[in-house]
């Protein structure tokens, strides 16, 4: 076997686009990840030609399934077959500190309609880091610094964007009034990777710490359910773990 | 429309995820047609695409705490599940899927359709339906056969060896379309051209 030469950036230039779109095999594929290893300017352009590959997809026109197609695949994942139209019921929602939990990185309830808090605690805390990020530019459930309610089959649901001191966005804040009420935050701070610590604070000025969760980079996520009287809370806040309020959210 | 329906994108994935049962439906709801839209182009055949469309909705359920944000939308990281499932199931059957007349109706689909682009704020919605709406335009104005070798490789995942056989030109030829043709639209995708020629 003859040792493999390495490939140049001109030649891996040649064939980032095969590499980015996932149809570059063998030796090339090999000398090329090779290339990339230890270049990070070509490491660059694959990921840009990946991005356009991924759009491209993008591009894909929608198409219907056929009937019962929702059923057949809900019925796969172990949930109840769902009743017909939109789903539009409010409810408690999915919750958990993003902080890790290695114990139930693998739970998956298979017939989740019942599962009770707890295990969706568990559960969301392995999914729930996933959502960091996300909340920068508001969720469409309310884009203003204010809290937005919903219409009135949902009115228990408020949002509210965090505001740091120097008035950046720095994430948002979901709150169910219902019963049981929750809260569901994300987080995007410009940098951190400490724990913060949630406050709620009420109708009263009294502040309540309900919940602590890790940053990664500025990003986390997290919730709770039932955290406090309903109707009570006026505002949310995140403090960071030597005092300083890193943002607050009104939700008056 | 109801609560779930105006849910966030991530929150549905992240319900789904936790085994949620009503946020569960409103995620297959709202994707069901984006996931089966892409098996089915690149599968043809309905009933294997459905299968695959169930696949990436069961792989996004097991693995819904993989997804990040910063790296794209819910929809683009579904629908790359959901390609890379079909793309599976064309190289296990060991066939080229694609003929002269299919090539044809996707491109005329992928470069006339509508951009169905969903994002989380109106600014980044804005700056997605650019994006689709400048790679669309692109794709379009490609020379033909550099359309068509993207195509291949990037929605069939054909070799470029294969695009080479079932365009009767040569190898290196088939390379240069597909290198010429991505890079085009790389530039549309990123407007700065950031390192393009």
């Amino acid at each position: 076997m003859s040792e493999m030469s390495e490939m140049t950036c001109a030649e891996l230039a040649d064939v980032a686009a095969e590499l980015a779109l996932g149809v570059l095999t063998g030796r090339e594929r090999a000398q090329a990840l090779a290339h990339l290893d230890r270049c990070e300017t070509c490491r660059e352009d694959v990921r840009q030609l990946m991005a356009t590959s991924e759009q491209l997809v993008g591009l894909l026109p929608e198409r219907e399934p056929s009937a019962g197609f929702e059923t057949r695949v809900l019925s796969r994942l172990g949930f109840p077959a769902p009743l017909p139209g939109p789903a539009t019921q409010p409810r408690p929602a999915l919750t958990g500190p993003a902080a890790p939990a290695p114990a139930a990185a693998g739970a998956r309830p298979a017939a989740a309609a019942s599962a009770p808090w707890t295990r969706r605690l568990l559960a969301a805390a392995a999914s729930i880091v996933v959502l960091a990020g996300v909340a920068v530019g508001g969720w469409g459930l309310g884009r203003s610094s204010a809290a937005h309610m919903a219409s009135p089959a949902q009115a228990a649901l408020s949002s509210a964007m965090f505001v740091t001191p120097g008035h950046r966005g720095a994430g948002e804040v979901f709150v169910y009034r219902g019963a049981p009420s929750w809260l569901y935050m994300s987080v995007d701070l410009p940098s951190g990777d400490g724990m913060v610590t949630c406050q709620l604070i009420g109708s009263n000025g009294k502040v309540t710490t309900v919940g602590s969760f890790q940053l990664a980079n500025g990003y986390g996520a997290w919730g709770s359910p039932d955290p406090w009287a309903p109707a009570s809370i006026d505002g949310a806040r995140l403090v960071a773990a030597d005092g300083t309020v890193l943002a607050v959210a009104s939700l008056r | 429309m109801g609560t779930t329906g105006e849910l966030p994108d991530e929150v549905l994935l992240a319900g789904l995820g936790a085994g949620d049962a009503e946020l569960a439906v409103a995620f297959v709801r709202r994707f069901q047609r984006v996931v089966f839209g892409v098996a089915v182009a690149v599968l043809g055949d309905p009933a294997t695409a459905e299968d695959v469309a169930q696949q990436a909705f069961e792989q996004a359920w097991r693995h819904s705490r993989m997804y990040d944000s910063r790296r794209g939308t819910v929809r683009a990281w579904l629908s790359r599940i959901a390609h890379n499932l079909a793309i599976d199931v064309v190289r296990a059957r060991a066939s080229v899927p694609v003929a002269p007349d299919d090539l044809g109706v996707l491109l005329a689909a992928m470069t006339e359709g509508p951009t169905l682009v969903t994002e989380s704020s109106p600014e980044r919605l804005a700056v997605a339906r650019d994006s689709a709406a400048g790679l669309r335009r692109t794709l379009r104005q490609l020379p033909p056969p550099q359309a068509r070798a993207v195509a291949m490789a990037g929605i069939y995942g054909m070799t470029a060896q294969q695009i080479a056989d079932a365009e009767g030109v040569p190898l290196g030829t088939a390379k240069t379309r597909i290198r010429d043709g991505l890079r085009k639209l790389r530039a549309a995708y990123l407007p700065q051209g950031i390192g393009d020629e």
